[in-house]
């Protein structure tokens, strides 16, 4: 187990920066989940932490040790790759138990290495089979397997269940993060799927065009996101959004959208004409006789809740609630925010206020 | 129709396989019949076998050393060609090299020229430059060898690069994040599924060397002097000895089938199957 830590990490693939001076803290046997966008560097920065790419400024260490110049091989990391990367020529065994041979390990450590690994994940039954024998998800635990058996100081993880289908990829995170629990490796993980992070991480970086948008708890950044970015990608359904601004009526502030809708928000969070962004979250608005007056566009109920596509009079706004509604679509309903769980978020910048 | 379908394809098989091996049956018809035989009563049956032409050949010291010589500079050649190609395509493959895809187009320009272009220069550098003391590149199987690089290189990297890029290389990645130097990457993952590309190279580049005749006729004399050669020694002025040129030619066909089936049994498709997600 080590900390890993990223300072001013730069990188530059000819004119082009794709990393703008990235600083992460990582604790020893943190979970910490790398998220953003495709095309935010997220990948890139797991793969300078890993030395499969050259790092054109800045420092990465890890346990204390700088390994800017330090081969992949010898960083004691083990990284499973968004597309498996099994050999296909060598069974499940050989797989997991490569790393041990190619360091000149006993054949009797690398057998029993690889079957303790293969208890853990539970592969037992499948060491003598070939990587095209196996399912997507076995092939991912085999993947995870390889890294274990190395028993490194960081495990690295590229998207590992982006090629699974949905129910998979629920099984695999809650054996994922069980295996954090067992292991306590400190583990660097990148995805796209903010459920991942939220569900799996211990500490988020969220990242967008090569900077680091806001670090912190899953739900430190659900309550307080810092910008209007990190609001927008953390939550699903995404918060709405609604450009407007801050004005007295009555004695009291409230915020009245660019196209006139007027909705409640909590005294002083932002001064008077002040040009805003309102965001509420989906599952914060509810149904109640003395919410506000909106016309149903679209219903789409799951069962366990209903979401609701519908507009304050210009103004799109996005719904969920536990009832089962009997609304259809053009029919009013009174939705009600509750100003505290309100975000206000600066026009210009987009910081939260 | 369907329950046809077997039947032609056996019949269209062993149709097709019958028009490639009748020639070799003519062939070896005529190796076994005495020279009077072949021109007065002409006939594809074999009614007595005429073993005097193998036992000539076989019985031929200079025959022999001609095909020790073709063995040893086509096989020398395929596996030189072979493993430098390897090198050549993973470096081409992995590489960020300056400018490789003008490096890569440039190979195969090599090829473009016909082979007698190429002959007096190669004549002239055999005989007057790659000369040191008594000792000359010309009439040597080394000459040989190297000369016949020139040609199958180009056409080896053409033929292996396919193969490299195919294999994907997050497959080196986890082999060096396992642990593993280029060498090792090298050898315990590229090499074992680039298998089939390079048992295909390693047979062409054989076949090229073995039935070679422009080059190795001017650029050999005795020594290095190969099978293909040596055949044409039978067609003299005063007759063609078509029964030992044809038992010659049934013999050659011997390490051919013999490379063939050896190497034949590394060719597998789809060996990268299971690799990644594709």
């Amino acid at each position: 187990m080590a900390e890993v830590t990223v300072r001013n990490i730069v990188k530059r693939y000819g004119s082009a920066q794709v990393i703008h001076g990235v600083n992460v803290d990582i604790a020893d046997g943190e979970f910490v989940i790398l998220v953003g966008p495709s095309g935010c560097g997220k990948s890139t920065l797991l793969r300078m932490i890993a030395g499969l790419e050259a790092i054109s400024g800045g420092e990465i260490s890890i346990g204390g040790r700088v390994v800017n110049d330090v081969l992949p091989k010898d960083r004691d990391i083990a990284m499973v790759f968004q597309n498996y990367a099994l050999y296909p020529h060598k069974n499940v065994a050989d797989n997991m138990g490569f790393s041990l041979k190619i360091k000149g390990r006993p054949k009797a450590e690398i057998d029993a290495k690889v079957k303790k690994a293969a208890e853990i994940l539970d592969l037992g039954k499948l060491l003598d089979r070939f990587p095209k024998q196996l399912s997507g998800g076995q092939r991912q635990r085999v993947a995870m397997g390889r890294a274990i058996v190395r028993d490194p100081q960081v495990f690295l993880f590229d998207e590992p269940l982006s090629n699974l289908d949905a129910k998979l990829r629920v099984a695999m995170r809650v054996e994922i993060k069980e295996l954090h629990q067992r292991l306590g490796t400190t583990i660097v993980y990148v995805t796209h799927d903010q459920i991942e992070a939220m569900t799996m991480a211990d500490k988020i970086v969220v990242m967008r065009d090569g900077k680091v948008e806001q670090v912190g708890a899953p739900l430190d950044l659900y309550d307080n996101p810092g910008n209007v970015f990190v609001a927008g990608f953390i939550g699903s359904p995404a918060m709405n959004f609604i450009k407007g601004k801050i004005e007295a009526k009555n004695g009291r502030q409230v915020f009245v959208s660019d196209t006139g809708s007027v909705l409640p928000v909590e005294e002083g969070r932002a001064q008077s004409g002040q040009p805003v962004i309102y965001g509420i979250r989906p599952e914060h608005i509810d149904i109640a006789p003395d919410g506000l007056p909106a016309t149903v566009s679209v219903l789409e109920p799951t069962g366990s809740e209903t979401q609701i596509f519908a507009r304050f009079g210009e103004d799109a706004i996005d719904a969920i609630v536990k009832d089962r509604l009997t609304v259809r679509p053009g029919e009013e309903v009174r939705l009600k925010i509750d100003p505290r769980r309100v975000h206000i978020f600066d026009r210009q910048s987009g910081a939260r206020l | 129709m369907r329950a046809n379908r077997p039947v032609f394809s056996i019949l269209l098989w062993t149709l097709l396989s019958l028009l490639t091996l009748f020639p070799i049956y003519w062939l070896f018809v005529i190796s076994v019949k005495p020279a009077v035989e072949l021109f007065t009563t002409p006939s594809l049956l074999l009614e007595t076998v005429y073993w005097k032409n193998y036992v000539k050949v076989l019985g031929d010291d200079t025959l022999r050393r001609y095909m020790f010589n073709s063995i040893v500079i086509s096989s020398g050649n395929a596996v030189l060609v072979t493993v430098l190609a390897f090198m050549a395509c993973y470096a081409l493959s992995r590489f960020d090299l300056a400018g490789k895809e003008n490096i890569f187009f440039w190979t195969i320009t090599n090829r473009m020229a016909p082979a007698a272009v190429f002959l007096l220069p190669f004549f002239l550098l055999f005989t007057q430059v790659f000369v040191i003391g008594e000792w000359k590149l010309y009439d040597t199987r080394t000459g040989m060898i190297l000369l016949y690089c020139t040609f199958n290189l180009p056409f080896a990297i053409w033929t292996l690069r396919p193969t490299i890029d195919a294999i994907p290389k997050e497959l080196d990645e986890a082999a060096t994040v396992d642990g593993a130097t280029t060498w090792q990457v090298i050898r315990e993952v590229i090499f074992p599924l680039a298998r089939p590309g390079l048992a295909v190279t390693l047979i062409l580049t054989w076949v090229f060397a073995w039935n070679e005749f422009l080059l190795a006729a001017t650029l050999t004399s005795f020594n290095a002097r190969t099978i293909t050669t040596g055949l044409s020694e039978y067609v003299t002025t005063t007759g063609t000895e078509w029964g030992t040129m044809a038992s010659i030619a049934i013999i050659t066909l011997i390490p051919a089938l013999l490379i063939f089936s050896i190497v034949q049994r590394h060719i597998v498709a789809g060996l990268t199957f299971g690799a990644v997600k594709e």
